[in-house]
């Protein structure tokens, strides 16, 4: 019956893979933006093209093709090179979309292994394994997610010098400048304006205008 | 020079002469004596009290006190003199004596043998006097006497200074900005020093914006040299009526200390220095103020007046620009008005574009450049930015500003024509550049080192945002956490039938020793035993199940709860059976009892 209950729910989760994978053909793809990424980069756009590349990095994490360019890119920008820990190449293994079914998975097995004990009180190892496989698999998506959650609230300069304003109007005085394809992290949002803070750790203001979050905006 | 040189010898000559003329007639005089010179000044003026003491200088000098006068020191002097053909050494003291009032004041002697002096002090022009009644000294001839003295110039009476306000107009109206002049004019050799800015007398009206640094010029007035300061400045009119308004200037002045007439000469040669050298001029500190001049201030008209009418006064026009003419959206522009004109500028003012459709609008701020250095004409510039909330052609409207003409004695509201802007789509927002998203931009410095495109193969995703922080994606894991919830919540249902009360179901041991002793007595043969084992070990298990005492459960009873053809029945009913009747079993019906028995301990009967 254990079996039962376990395979009924991965033909489950197949099919609303398939489902879910099928409800927007035109939406983003990795391959789309590192083209695009490419395109703006040929075209001497940097902000642009960094922007790209770390979309397209949010949809295929290990690309070595992405991690290339968006080195190149960053280098040639007279940027600083962004060093990855192993946490995140861990977390980062498999694509957001992969581990997401990957965690629903580990949940249905972490479900029927308990169920399946409520049952009967044989194969406990076999269960045991099955819990701890589970949990692995949920366990990675969640580190999945603290590794991508702050990429997700960052925003790339796209102007070639980007003014970072003590207050958030266009009058405000300037406190000082950032660099074209700079990631920030984005802390607030004021109207039109985003309150950035640099990798140095100053803060300011910056106009929407010059300021393209990776996770774009609704 | 060489005139200067003879009258001071003359002089010398003189005074010397007077000394040894008088020798012979003091000789017989007290040793210490009081001179006073002169002995009637006009009010403002000084004398001079000299003691001498002839002799050793033993005798006491009191310095004398005297109500309304004052006295300092301003030199000693020690010298040997010859009277009556002795030498006697003689000591003086020379002080300065000015009246603060006018009169005719004693001062009392020195010694007791001495004779007490007098001092007349005649009034100045509208000054008070003690002694109304004493025969007013005539006043020392103007210096500037004869001859035209330029409109608006009213000397002092002792013509070393004046003070000149010019309005250019008798009307203004309430917060107004007029543009005055003011001039000192100061006659070389008779001022010592100016003391502070000039300002009005009234203080209905106020200098806005006084220069500092005033112009500096000579002038010759009425054949006399003058030093002449001008300041230009804003007066600002606060109430409205009728005004009588002048200006003052603080000046020190050189006064005379012998009457004029004796001082013509130096008058005549236009140099203090004669004065300074016998000490006949003292510093004075007086205000010098101009003739009055009436201004009538009216009060603005409230009909006519504009709503955006925030007290600007003058002449003005109006022009606006925005840049850059084209950008994205999301771009800030600034959108300028320029005022251009005179008036009070610290009144024009713009609330600019408040709120308009499609757009996004920033509070403006102004600066302003004057043309002049007093800010009374110039141009006010105000920027505002705003930022495009969609692309396609956008229009700023018009902008307006309104202000009071004192000239034309009207309100006036002066328009900008409106103005276009053409928006992009921001580059931000944009999924795919047009030009480049085939790769078809064109080549620059990053292109060779980067790597090839990619076949687009991979699936799609309507979001970048990771699906386990979507939340049609946290469906799923829901519905299957709460599918597994429930599932387990079942399964716990159906446990506590068997689980409820583990204490009265028999242990996995203790149903193992029931059974070995069961099997103990099939192998036996003693079937009284057999059932009789077989019913203790049902009991309580029964007796859990239905809530009652283990003894209660018989076979009446059990036959009442399950009938006569359940399996736990028939066994109770054997067990009476072969404890009264001493049936035998054969080896197969133990067996078959002791796997009823064993299903229902071990729990895998499903009774």
């Amino acid at each position: 019956m254990t079996a039962r209950a376990a395979w009924l729910a991965l033909c489950l989760l197949i099919g609303a893979v398939q489902v879910h994978a099928a409800a927007d053909p035109g939406g983003y793809s990795a391959a789309d933006l590192y083209n695009l990424g490419n395109s703006y980069a040929r075209m001497g756009k940097p902000g642009m093209a960094i922007l790209n590349y770390e979309r397209a990095r949010l949809l295929s994490a290990n690309d070595p093709d992405i991690e290339a360019n968006l080195q190149y890119v960053r280098n040639s920008a007279h940027l600083t090179a962004e060093k990855r820990g192993t946490f995140d190449r861990i977390a980062r293994i498999a694509s957001p979309f992969l581990l997401s079914w990957l965690g629903a998975l580990g949940l249905g097995v972490i479900g029927a292994s308990l169920i399946g004990a409520q049952f009967s009180p044989r194969h406990r190892l076999l269960r045991a394994s099955a819990v701890l496989l589970g949990l692995s698999m949920l366990g990675l998506t969640i580190c999945n997610g603290l590794a991508i959650w702050p990429v997700l609230h960052e925003g790339v300069v796209i102007a070639a010098a980007a003014p970072v304003r003590v207050s958030p109007v266009p009058m405000g005085d300037p406190l000082f400048t950032l660099p074209e394809g700079e990631t920030v992290k984005i802390a607030a949002e004021h109207e039109s304006f985003a309150l950035i803070e640099t990798r140095a750790g100053r803060t300011g203001w910056v106009a929407h205008s010059n300021l393209a979050p990776i996770l774009p905006r609704k | 020079m060489s005139g200067y040189i003879r009258f001071f010898r003359l002089m010398t000559a003189v005074v010397m002469g007077a000394f040894f003329a008088a020798a012979a007639a003091w000789a017989d005089d007290p040793l210490v004596y009081a001179t006073i010179q002169p002995a009637q000044i006009a009010l403002g003026e000084s004398a001079q009290f000299t003691i001498t003491n002839l002799g050793d200088g033993t005798n006491p000098i009191t310095l004398p006190v005297v109500s309304g006068l004052k006295f300092e020191i301003i030199g000693r002097t020690r010298e040997m003199q010859i009277i009556n053909g002795t030498m006697l050494p003689s000591s003086s003291i020379v002080m300065r004596v000015t009246p603060q009032i006018a009169g005719i004041f004693t001062i009392p002697a020195v010694t007791p043998k001495a004779q007490p002096l007098v001092l007349q002090v005649t009034a100045a022009p509208g000054g008070t006097s003690l002694a109304q009644a004493a025969p007013r000294a005539p006043l020392p001839p103007p210096i500037l006497s004869g001859g035209s003295i330029p409109k608006g110039v009213h000397l002092t009476e002792d013509g070393s200074a004046y003070v000149r306000l010019s309005i250019p107009k008798r009307e203004v109206y309430v917060g107004e900005s007029v543009p005055v002049d003011i001039e000192v004019g100061m006659r070389s050799g008779f001022v010592s020093s100016l003391n502070g800015l000039p300002k009005l007398t009234d203080d209905n009206f106020a200098l806005n914006n006084l220069s500092h640094q005033p112009e500096r010029a000579e002038k010759l007035i009425n054949g006399e040299q003058f030093v002449v300061f001008t300041w230009r400045s804003i007066l600002a009119v606060v109430k409205p009526g009728t005004f009588a308004l002048s200006a003052e200037a603080p000046l020190t002045v050189k006064i005379r200390t012998r009457p004029r007439r004796e001082s013509a000469l130096d008058d005549r040669f236009g140099d203090p220095f004669w004065q300074n050298l016998f000490g006949a001029t003292v510093p004075k500190d007086i205000n010098v103020t101009s003739p009055p001049q009436e201004l009538k201030v009216l009060e603005l008209p409230a009909e006519g007046r504009p709503a955006d009418f925030h007290g600007a006064i003058g002449t003005f026009s109006i022009a606006s620009d925005v840049s850059p003419a084209k950008a994205d959206v999301g771009d800030p522009l600034t959108l300028r008005m320029r005022i251009t004109g005179s008036g009070n500028f610290d009144r024009v003012d713009s609330a600019m574009l408040d709120r308009v459709d499609q757009w996004k609008t920033y509070p403006p701020k102004s600066s302003f450049n004057t043309s002049d250095p007093i800010g009374f004409s110039g141009m006010k510039t105000f920027e505002q930015p705003v930022i495009a909330s969609k692309p396609g052609a956008q229009e700023l409207p018009g902008l307006s500003f309104s202000y009071f003409d004192p000239n034309a004695r009207r309100y006036e509201t002066a328009r900008s024509a409106p103005l276009s802007v053409s928006i992009s789509p921001s580059l931000a927002d944009s999924v795919a550049p047009p030009q480049a998203a085939g790769g078809a931009g064109p080549e620059n410095g990053y292109a060779p080192g980067l790597r090839p495109d990619h076949a687009d193969t991979t699936t799609r995703s309507s979001s970048l945002m990771p699906p386990y922080l979507q939340p049609r994606f946290l469906g799923i894991p829901s519905i299957i956490v709460l599918a597994f919830a429930a599932g387990w919540a079942g399964a716990r249902r159906r446990r506590p039938l068997r689980e409820s009360e583990p204490a009265d179901r028999p242990s996995s041991r203790a149903a193992k020793r029931v059974l070995a002793q069961m099997q103990a007595a099939a192998r036996a043969g003693n079937a009284a035993v057999f059932f009789d084992l077989a019913r203790a070990a049902l009991q309580p298990w029964l007796a859990a199940r239905w809530q009652i005492e283990p003894d209660e459960v018989t076979t009446a009873e059990v036959e009442a709860r399950v009938g006569t053809q359940n399996d736990i029945h028939q066994l109770f009913a054997l067990a009476d059976e072969s404890k009264y009747s001493g049936r035998e079993l054969r080896a197969t019906d133990f067996a078959q009892w002791l796997r009823v028995v064993r299903q229902v301990l071990t729990n895998e009967s499903s009774t």
